[in-house]
C-alpha cells in the first residue's frame, strides 16, 4: 500500500532553512548547508543525486515516490521545480486559498489536507507519497495523514532559522525508528508514526 | 585536557521537557516520557555504556534552572563530583554538597575542566548547553534521542545565534530493545569551533 513519507534535510539543531528564507533565497542564510549531502545539480531536483551508497538509494527512493504533496511556501520558494518535481509525478501544492493562475506544469493546488493527500495517493497508484516543506509536514501530521519520516540529519546548528517541528499541540505523537543509514555528512533515520498503522 | 560534553535526552522535535515545567512538575507536561530508555540502563549494551560513561565523569555544569527543578541533587549528582551551577544570582545560604554557584560561563568552563582533570565535564540542561555553546566552550554533544513527537516544551536548542556550527558524528549507538517505548538513538557529535 501507498505510504505518504515527510522527505527533509534538519540540521541537528531542528532547522530545515536559515533564517531570511525567501523565493530569493530558498534556503535562508546559510541554509544550504543541509544541501551538503547532495551532489552539486541544476535546475532538475534528479540532478542532485549523491553519488553512492546510502545517501543514493534515499535519494532513488524519493525519486520513486508516484506523487507529491507540498506547502504552497516551499513549492514557491524552489520556484515551483519548473511544474516537475520529477518524472512528470503529480505536484499537490496546499495553499489557504488557490490563486486564480492555475499552477504550473503538472502541479495543481488544493486547499483541504485530506482530499491532498486522497488525491496524492490515488494519483501514484501504489507507488509512495513524498511530503515537502515545514508547513506541508505540521498540517498532515496534525491531521494523521503521515505515515512515515524520511530525515536526513545533518550533522550542524544552524542557531536560527525555520524550523521543521515548531510548537504544535502538546498532544505526543509516538514514532518508531525503521532504520538508519549512515552516509557521508548526514545520517538518514526513518521513523513510522505510530498511531498512522 | 577534560572535555566538556552536553549530555541530553531529546525528543524528535527537539524538546527535553514537556510544556510548563519547575520545581513541581521538573519534566513538564508529559516530559517523564522521555526518560523511559532510562529503565534499560543497567542492561549490558549500548545504554548501560552510556550511561556509565555519564557517571565516570567527574564534574558537573548546570543551569540554575535544571538544578532547581533536580531538588538540587540534595548536592550530589554521582559520586560526590563537584557540581557547578550557573547562575545569574548567587543564592544566599551557602550551596549543598559538592556545589558551586558560578556567575561567569567561561570561569564556569575553566573550573570544571580543572576539577575533571583527565576525565570528562557533563553538561546538563537546555540553558547550560546554550550558554556554553555560545561561550564556545562545548566540545561534544550525547543527544539521546527518543521516538516521539512532544509537540510542545522546552528546546534544547534555543536562543542561539544564526551562527553555523560545524558537527561530526562520532558515534551511533542503537539499542535493541523490544518495547517501542523504551527505545532511543545515542548520536555522539564533536563540535568543530572556528
Amino acid at each position: 500500500m501507498s505510504k505518504v513519507r515527510l522527505y527533509m534535510s534538519m540540521s541537528v539543531d531542528g532547522f530545515i532553512a536559515g533564517p531570511g528564507d525567501d523565493a530569493e533565497h530558498g534556503l535562508g542564510v546559510g541554509g544550504e548547508r543541509l544541501h551538503a549531502w547532495l551532489s552539486e545539480g541544476g535546475l532538475e531536483p534528479g540532478s542532485y543525486r549523491p553519488t553512492s551508497g546510502p545517501s543514493a538509494a534515499v535519494f532513488d527512493e524519493m525519486l520513486a515516490t508516484g506523487a507529491v504533496v507540498v506547502g504552497r511556501r516551499t513549492f514557491e520558494f524552489a520556484g515551483g521545480w519548473g511544474g516537475d518535481h520529477h518524472d512528470g509525478v503529480p505536484i499537490f501544492v496546499l495553499t489557504h486559498a488557490a490563486p486564480s493562475t492555475p499552477a504550473p506544469g503538472h502541479a495543481s493546488y488544493v486547499t483541504d489536507v485530506g482530499s491532498a493527500v486522497d488525491q496524492a495517493k490515488a494519483a501514484a497508484g501504489g507507488r509512495d507519497v513524498m511530503v515537502h516543506g515545514a508547513s506541508a509536514a505540521q498540517a498532515l501530521l496534525r491531521a494523521g495523514l503521515i505515515d512515515e519520516l524520511e530525515l536526513q540529519l545533518v550533522p550542524v546548528l544552524l542557531g536560527q532559522g525555520r524550523r521543521l517541528f515548531d510548537d504544535s499541540s502538546p498532544d505526543q505523537q509516538e514514532l518508531e525508528l525503521l532504520r538508519s543509514l549512515e552516509g557521508p555528512g548526514v545520517l538518514h533515520l526513518r521513523y513510522r508514526v505510530r498511531s498512522a498503522g | 585536557m577534560a572535555r566538556i560534553r552536553l549530555d541530553m535526552t531529546m525528543s524528535l522535535d527537539g524538546y527535553v521537557a514537556g510544556p510548563r515545567d519547575g520545581v513541581d512538575e521538573p519534566m513538564g507536561v508529559g516530559g517523564f516520557r522521555l526518560f523511559n530508555w532510562l529503565d534499560r540502563r543497567d542492561e549490558p549494551g549500548p545504554n548501560r555504556e552510556v550511561y556509565d560513561e555519564l557517571m565516570a565523569t567527574r564534574a558537573v555544569v548546570t543551569g540554575r534552572r535544571t538544578y532547581e527543578n533536580a531538588g538540587r541533587w540534595q548536592g550530589d549528582h554521582h559520586d560526590g563530583v563537584p557540581i557547578f551551577v550557573l547562575t545569574r544570582t548567587v543564592p544566599q545560604e551557602p550551596p549543598p554538597g559538592s556545589v558551586r554557584y558560578v556567575t561567569d560561563v567561561a570561569d564556569c568552563a575553566a573550573q570544571a575542566r580543572t576539577a575533571a582533570g583527565d576525565d570528562d565535564v557533563m553538561v546538563h540542561g537546555a540553558g547550560a548547553g546554550q550558554a556554553l555553546l555560545r561561550a564556545g566552550q562545548l566540545d561534544e554533544l550525547e543527544l539521546h534521542v527518543v521516538p516521539v513527537l512532544l509537540g510542545q516544551g522546552r528546546r534544547l536548542f534555543d536562543h542561539l545565534p544564526a551562527e553555523q556550527v560545524e558537527l561530526e558524528l562520532v558515534r551511533r549507538l542503537t539499542p535493541p530493545v523490544e518495547d517501542p517505548a523504551q527505545r532511543v538513538i545515542h548520536l555522539r557529535y564533536r563540535i568543530h569551533h572556528r
